[in-house]
């Protein structure tokens, strides 16, 4: 308890420099502002605004991007609930009774309660996280390589039950994920795979080019085919009244409560934990309502369930990251990918050799949050006139913009074309279904995977039932295949389903 | 230059015995791609005794990958689903022309000029570009980024053409 404590001041004394204050309130502000944009996810806005956090020491810029991520989430959610184009998975659900609200004029308390929920689950999973951190960190000393590798199978079975289309595309996509992610150089043998002598693919294919591609450029491109436009003019020109009433407070507080609670246990699981938590947190609340017909129809709850959902799952998601150094969605997987470029390998390790990276990191997650509800909500008029900027001026600046950014990273003027490619790449997985976050999962897993993979069968001398006969890789491995057959099973599918459809509509 | 969607029934150009012509065509891609990966990772050195070669990954992945491609494939022969989605050419064309020009200008042009040039060339990517508004803000973004990443977040960039400079 006391060194719960101790951790936690120690984080907030790193956060609450005036330096690192000041790196968090720019990146939420910066976030939202980009992540407001159509189109843009909380995913692409990360990875666009990555090259930004090179300049900094790792703390600074570690907090930065958690300053960002937060920004995006929160801009993903105001994308939602004006114009109905959820940034990102997790914002889907809030589209639905948001948007209404929204038409009815109500889009003030919507936002308002967004921000206010969340900044309710951020504060819960803070002290989560500063409490099951260091025991969980002692878990991971059980963890050998083959219990490493059946967990990762485990998050990714997860990522694709979760996924929105058919189960067995969503695979598809992550073993399509793992390939990409082994062009470059090999791990051990330094031996150069795939990559065709290009120089600049022998470290790989980098995960901020990939992302901004999959996600960035072939959203634009998408969004170019017209009928993005049309739901655009939809947006009620008039916000009235910013603030919640008092019944709308009343409504929403066991909601939002309801919603942290999920939220945090399905955070913790590795694998889009934060996508599944809002649609529980939605349908649960839809399921116990007096009247499930108000769902739909501008429901309060129906904002503010999901929304404090899927802050505190991803908050929480930083557990597994933190502790066993597997990063549990995408977005922490470009974390992943910053905590790299700044010599920082995530992990257990981190947690003891770094405590005040770790400690003050979780403490600007909660000053980030704070942030967005003291900023924010002032600025909601500034982020609806931003949406009103004409989309034909909004994406060539978003395509100069992410092109720079790009380039900007390694000065390579060939990661701005394999960019460009692998936009063309998404644009031709979204008109086939594809849904392109798995994929990026995968690409991260890869090399982790495959070095544990390969540590386990050595160590194993060859036997692949090691992944078996260990117990608590056994135990990850049943739940990988138990989870899988109950996607694949025909009568959840439907259920799956119903949630989508409804999503849809 | 017309490239509104149809909405009316499309009509496909698959067999009729391929009842999801999006899954197939996917599938058939997926098993391309995994062709390929098999062909490029196969010069690589393999299992050699317990421990893996620089190859083996790769390869495993490729035939996962492969039956996973055959899979969609089969899924959209037997079951019925949407057919194949209408590309819109203009999009797609001028955002990647502009990509390309942002690569290859970048290094002897800087970034002034790059940049400009391709927000011109990605306006052209819809008809609804209205040209003296485009300019304008063309020329307040690149005035922009050239203090931004340069300046702002000190990043190493030449903003002017390599022979003014010199």
């Amino acid at each position: 308890m006391v060194e719960l404590f101790h951790n936690l001041a120690l984080g907030f004394g790193v956060a609450f420099s005036p330096i690192n204050l000041l790196l968090c309130l720019i990146g939420a502000l910066v976030g939202t502002l980009v992540g407001v944009l159509p189109g843009i996810g909380t995913i692409a806005t990360v990875a666009m605004l990555l090259p930004i956090t090179f300049g900094l020491p790792p703390v600074g810029a570690l907090i930065m991007l958690a300053g960002i991520y937060y920004g995006a989430q929160y801009g993903g959610s105001t994308t939602s609930i004006l114009v109905n184009i959820p940034g990102e998975a997790t914002s889907v659900v809030t589209t639905l009774d948001g948007f209404q609200m929204a038409k009815q004029g109500r889009a003030g308390p919507a936002l308002a309660i967004a921000a206010i929920g969340s900044f309710f689950a951020g504060c819960v999973a803070t002290v989560l996280i500063a409490v099951l951190g260091a025991p969980l960190t002692k878990l991971a000393l059980a963890f050998g390589p083959a219990e490493y590798f059946s967990l990762m199978v485990l998050g990714l079975i997860f990522a694709t039950v979760l996924a929105k289309g058919s189960v067995l595309k969503a695979i598809a996509m992550i073993v399509f994920g793992l390939l990409l992610s082994m062009v470059g150089s090999d791990i051990e043998t330094g031996a150069s795979r795939m990559a065709f002598n290009v120089p600049e693919l022998a470290d790989g294919l980098g995960f901020a080019t990939v992302a901004m591609g999959v996600f960035g450029f072939a959203e634009i491109i998408r969004n170019l085919d017209a009928g993005a436009e049309m739901d655009r003019h939809l947006v009620q020109q008039k916000i009235t009244g910013l603030m919640p009433t008092k019944k709308d407070l009343i409504d929403s507080t066991p909601a939002i409560i309801r919603g942290t609670i999920l939220g945090s246990i399905l955070g913790i699981l590795p694998g889009g934990g934060a996508v599944i938590a809002s649609f529980a947190a939605y349908t649960f609340e839809k399921k116990i309502a007096k009247d499930p017909s108000r769902f739909g129809r501008g429901a309060i709850e129906g904002v503010a369930a999901p929304e404090s959902a899927n802050n505190a799952a991803a908050q929480t998601s930083f557990i597994p990251l933190l502790t066993l150094g597997i990063p549990p969605n995408a977005v922490m997987a470009l974390m992943v990918g910053a905590m790299t470029i700044h010599g920082i390998v995530p992990g257990p390790q981190v947690m003891q050799k770094q405590p005040e990276l770790v400690w003050g990191m979780i403490a600007s997650m909660w000053i980030g949050n704070l942030m967005l509800i003291i900023i924010n909500l002032p600025l909601v008029g500034i982020w609806v006139r931003l949406l009103r900027v004409p989309y034909r001026l909004m994406f060539p600046s978003i395509v100069i913009f992410c092109a720079i950014g790009i380039y900007s990273i390694n000065n390579a003027p060939v990661d701005v074309i394999l960019a460009g490619a692998f936009g063309l790449l998404g644009y031709w997985l979204i008109k086939h279904d594809f849904e392109p976050a798995p994929l990026l999962l995968g690409m991260v897993l890869g090399p982790l995977m495959e070095e544990n993979l390969r540590r386990a069968l050595l160590i194993s001398r060859g036997d692949w039932s090691v992944f078996l006969t260990r117990p608590l890789s056994a135990a990850l491995m049943a739940m990988a295949a138990f989870l899988l057959v109950l996607a694949l099973l025909p009568s959840l599918r439907k259920k799956r389903d119903e949630v989508f459809v409804e999503s849809e509509t | 230059m017309s490239d509104t969607p149809s909405h009316g029934p499309v009509k496909s150009i698959m067999p009729k015995w391929v009842r999801g012509p999006q899954d197939f065509v996917g599938g058939i891609a997926l098993i391309a791609i995994a062709l390929f990966a098999l062909w490029a990772s196969s010069d690589l050195q393999g299992m050699h005794g317990f421990s893996f070669g620089a190859g083996t990954a790769p390869r495993m992945f490729a035939v996962l990958l492969l039956g996973l491609g055959i899979a969609v494939m089969v899924v959209g022969l037997v079951a019925g689903g949407p057919h194949l989605a209408t590309y819109a050419w203009r999009g797609p064309l001028f955002v990647s022309l502009s990509i390309l020009s942002f690569a290859v200008t970048i290094r002897p042009l800087g970034l002034v000029l790059s940049a400009f040039a391709s927000f011109m060339i990605s306006a052209l990517g819809t008809p609804e570009t209205r040209w003296k508004e485009t300019i304008i803000v063309g020329i307040c973004l690149t005035i922009g980024c050239s203090l931004l990443f340069p300046y702002a977040l000190g990043l190493p960039m030449q903003l002017f053409p390599r022979f003014l400079v010199q």
